[in-house]
C-alpha cells in the first residue's frame, strides 16, 4: 500500500486513499459492512438508509366504455398497489448499487422515495441523516436524481442557460462552476454542444448534457433512474465509462434502476432485485450467480478433424445439451460434477478447446424474477 | 439572485419567440382591443343614450382600452405556467429536487414571462394618451398608485390562480375550476362591466372579494378617482388576501405533495 496507511482491523486490510477515506477491496467491503457496528470509531457512514420502507398507492378503477364512465361520475372503485413492501438497505460512500427488477417491480418508486419526490407510506428511510421526503434544503444541496425517461433541462434554452440557472439555485461558486463544467464537459465530449437548444441536441447528447446538470453541484447521493436507456451502443458505453471515472473521482453513492445487464454488470458490484415491490435479493454479482445459478457452461470446440457428434444419449448424460452440432458442443452442467464433465469429454472428444462459464446473470435474474418462490 | 436569474431567462426564453410576439401583440392585445372599442360604440348606438352610468362613450372606450392593457400585465400567461400540468405530467418532480420554494420559483417565471407582454403593452398603449386627451386625468401620483396596484394585482392573480391548480393533486382535472376563476375574476374584477355600474350593495359585497383589486383598482388608482385613504385601505385588503391565499396554498401543497406519485408507480 504505497504512499497511504495502512490499518488492520478484524482481519480485514484496510488502507487510506489520498484523500483520507478508507479502501477496501469488494470482499472485504462486505465482511466491512458486517462489523460496522463494532467499529464506531471509524469513518464508515451510511450514506442511505431505508429502514422497511413501503409505498402503497391508491388507484381508481373505472369500467370501459359509457356506463362505466356514467357509473364512475357518482362512484369509484379504489384499488390499493403495494408498490414497495418493506424494502430494507443500506448503501455506502463510493458504493453503486443496482436495482434490479420487472417493469412495475417498484425499483423507480423506491428510488423516488429516497429522492424525496414521494411520501412512504411506511417504513424509514435517512439519506446523509435525512428523512428525504421532508426535503431539507441542507439535503437537497447534496443530492441529484438523473432520469432516463424525463428531461430535467428546459427544452428551449441551451444547456449553458440551465447550468448558470443552476449554478444559482445550488450557490455554487465561480471557481467550482467553472472547474465542474469543464471536467464534465471535457470527459462527456460536449464542449461543442453547450450552447445549442437542448431540444435540437441527439438523445445521447441530451442525456450527457442531463448528467452535467445532475452532478453540477457535485452530490453526495445520486440516483440513476434508466440513465442509459433508448441510447445507441457506443452512448451506452460513453455513459458506463463516464459513470465510473466519476465515481473514482468524487465517490458518492449511487444507485441506478436499468433493464440492461450491460449497465448493471459494467458499474455495480452490488444488487438488489425487486420483485412485486419486495426485496428479494440483496448481494454481489457473484453471490447472485453462486445462489441461484446450480450449472456452469461447459463449451468445447472440436478439432477440425473430429467426426461429426451428434445428440448422443452419452452426452445428454454428462448435462444439459444446449449446443450440438458444426464442431461445437455447449453443455449446462451442474457445479458439482464441472471438472469431472471437462475431463470426460476431453477424453472421449479430440478437443481443440475448452471453456467454463458461469451462467449469464441476465439469465439468472431472469429466472428469479419469473419465480414466485424464494431462493431454492 | 435566484430568482432574478429564473426571471431573466424566462424573459430571454419568451423573447427569442418573434412570431408569438407579433401575432400576440397583433393577433392577441390588438383584436381584443379592437373588439372592446366596437362593443362600447354598439352599446351607445343601440341605446341611444349620451351616458352609461358615470361614462360617456369615449370614457367608456377609454375603459375598455386601458383594462385590456391592465390585464395583459396582471393575468400575465396564466393558462400556460400549469403548476396543475406539473402535477399531472411529474414536471414538478425537478423542482422538488432544487434546493429552492417551488412557488417563488414559477412566479419569477411568470414575472419573466412578462417581459413581451410588457413591450407589447408599451407599443399598443403608447397612443391611448393622445387619442383620449382629456378624458381621464393622470398624474403622477396616481400612476405611481396604479403601478403599485397592478403590482400587488399581478401577485394576487397568480396566487389565486396556483391555489386553483394545486386541488390537481386530488382531482383529475382542473379545467374547470380554472375556467371558472378567469370568469368570475373577469365579471367581478371590473375586466367586463366597469363595476361602477354594478349597484351599490353589489359593490359593497365585492369590495370585500379578491376580485376589484384586480383590475378595477389599478383603474380607479391611475384615472384618480381613489384618495390616498381608499388607495391605502385597497392594498392593505388586497395584500391581506394575497396573504390569506398563500397560507392556503401552502396548506393545499404541503397534502398535496403526500399524494404526489411523480406520473407512474
Amino acid at each position: 500500500m504505497e504512499g497511504g496507511v495502512r490499518v488492520v482491523i478484524a482481519g480485514l486490510d484496510l488502507g487510506l486513499d489520498d484523500r483520507g477515506r478508507y479502501r477496501i477491496d469488494g470482499e472485504s467491503e462486505v465482511k466491512f459492512r458486517r462489523c460496522r457496528a463494532g467499529l464506531s470509531a471509524l469513518s464508515c457512514p451510511d450514506v442511505i438508509e431505508a429502514d422497511r420502507l413501503s409505498k402503497t398507492f391508491v388507484v381508481h378503477k373505472k369500467e370501459p366504455g359509457l356506463r362505466g364512465s356514467l357509473k364512475a361520475l357518482f362512484r369509484r372503485e379504489r384499488i390499493e398497489k403495494h408498490a414497495v413492501r418493506e424494502a430494507s438497505f443500506r448503501v455506502d460512500e463510493g458504493e453503486i448499487v443496482g436495482l434490479v427488477g420487472a417493469n412495475g417491480a417498484g425499483k423507480t418508486t423506491l428510488v423516488k422515495m429516497l429522492a424525496g419526490i414521494i411520501h412512504p407510506t411506511g417504513g424509514e428511510a435517512r439519506v446523509l441523516g435525512f428523512r428525504p421526503w421532508e426535503r431539507e434544503n441542507r439535503l437537497r444541496r447534496q443530492i441529484a436524481l438523473i432520469m432516463g425517461q424525463k428531461a430535467q433541462l428546459w427544452w428551449d434554452l441551451p444547456a449553458a442557460d440551465s447550468f448558470l440557472l443552476l449554478r444559482e439555485i445550488y450557490r455554487i461558486s465561480d471557481a467550482q462552476y467553472r472547474e465542474t463544467l469543464d471536467y464534465l464537459s471535457g470527459i462527456l465530449n460536449v464542449k461543442e454542444q453547450l450552447q445549442i437548444q437542448v431540444r435540437r441536441l441527439s438523445l445521447g447528447e441530451r442525456m450527457k448534457m442531463e448528467l452535467i446538470a445532475a452532478l453540477l453541484h457535485s452530490p453526495r447521493v445520486v440516483y440513476l433512474d434508466e440513465p442509459t436507456i433508448g441510447l445507441d451502443l457506443t452512448a451506452q458505453r460513453a455513459i458506463r465509462d463516464f459513470l465510473l471515472q466519476y465515481r473514482e473521482r468524487h465517490r458518492p453513492a449511487m444507485i441506478l434502476t436499468s433493464h440492461y445487464m450491460e449497465d448493471i454488470e459494467r458499474l455495480c458490484r452490488r444488487i438488489i432485485i425487486l420483485r412485486e415491490g419486495e426485496i428479494v435479493f440483496d448481494g454481489s454479482l457473484e453471490k447472485v450467480v453462486e445462489t441461484y445459478a446450480d450449472h456452469k457452461v461447459v463449451t468445447v470446440q472440436l478439432a477440425k478433424t473430429a467426426p461429426p457428434v451428434g445428440d448422443a444419449p452419452e452426452l445428454r448424460a454428462l448435462g444439459e445439451v444446449d449446443v450440438c452440432g458444426d464442431g461445437v458442443i455447449k453443455l449446462r452442467v451442474s457445479r458439482g460434477r464441472v471438472a469431472d464433465v471437462a475431463g470426460e469429454l476431453l477424453r472421449r472428444y479430440p478437443v481443440a478447446d475448452l471453456a467454463i462459464e458461469e451462467a449469464d446473470v441476465g439469465t439468472i435474474i431472469e429466472k428469479i424474477l419469473r419465480e414466485r418462490e424464494g431462493p431454492p | 439572485m435566484t430568482f432574478w436569474q429564473v426571471m431573466t431567462i424566462e424573459a430571454r426564453k419568451r423573447m427569442s419567440y418573434r412570431a408569438d410576439f407579433w401575432l400576440g401583440a397583433i393577433l392577441g392585445l390588438g383584436a381584443q382591443i379592437g373588439i372592446c372599442i366596437f362593443l362600447a360604440l354598439a352599446i351607445f348606438r343601440e341605446s341611444g343614450s349620451e351616458r352609461i352610468g358615470e361614462y360617456t362613450v369615449r370614457g367608456m372606450v377609454l375603459y375598455y382600452v386601458v383594462v385590456q392593457l391592465v390585464a395583459k400585465i396582471v393575468r400575465s400567461t396564466e393558462m400556460e405556467m400549469g403548476v396543475s400540468q406539473d402535477i399531472y405530467e411529474g414536471g414538478l418532480t425537478r423542482y422538488l429536487l432544487y434546493p429552492t420554494s417551488y412557488g417563488l420559483f414559477k412566479y419569477a417565471q411568470q414575472l419573466g414571462a412578462l417581459a413581451p407582454s410588457l413591450i407589447q403593452v408599451l407599443l399598443l398603449g403608447a397612443w391611448v394618451p393622445f387619442v383620449f386627451a382629456g378624458e381621464a386625468e393622470v398624474t403622477l401620483a396616481s400612476a405611481v398608485m396604479c403601478l403599485a396596484a397592478i403590482a400587488v394585482a399581478n401577485v394576487l392573480y397568480f396566487l389565486l390562480g396556483t391555489v386553483i391548480q394545486l386541488v390537481a393533486s386530488w382531482a383529475d382535472n382542473v379545467w374547470s375550476l380554472m375556467v371558472a376563476n378567469r370568469i368570475a375574476a373577469a365579471l367581478f374584477g371590473g375586466f367586463m362591466i366597469p363595476l361602477s355600474l354594478f349597484p351599490p350593495w353589489a359593490r359593497a359585497i365585492l369590495a370585500w372579494t379578491p376580485f376589484p383589486y384586480l383590475f378595477a383598482f389599478p383603474l380607479d388608482a391611475l384615472f384618480g378617482r381613489l384618495s390616498p385613504a381608499d388607495w391605502a385601505r385597497g392594498m392593505g385588503l388586497a395584500l391581506g388576501w394575497c396573504g390569506g391565499v398563500a397560507i392556503l396554498g401552502k396548506i393545499l401543497w404541503r397534502r398535496g405533495m403526500i399524494q404526489y406519485t411523480g406520473v407512474g408507480i
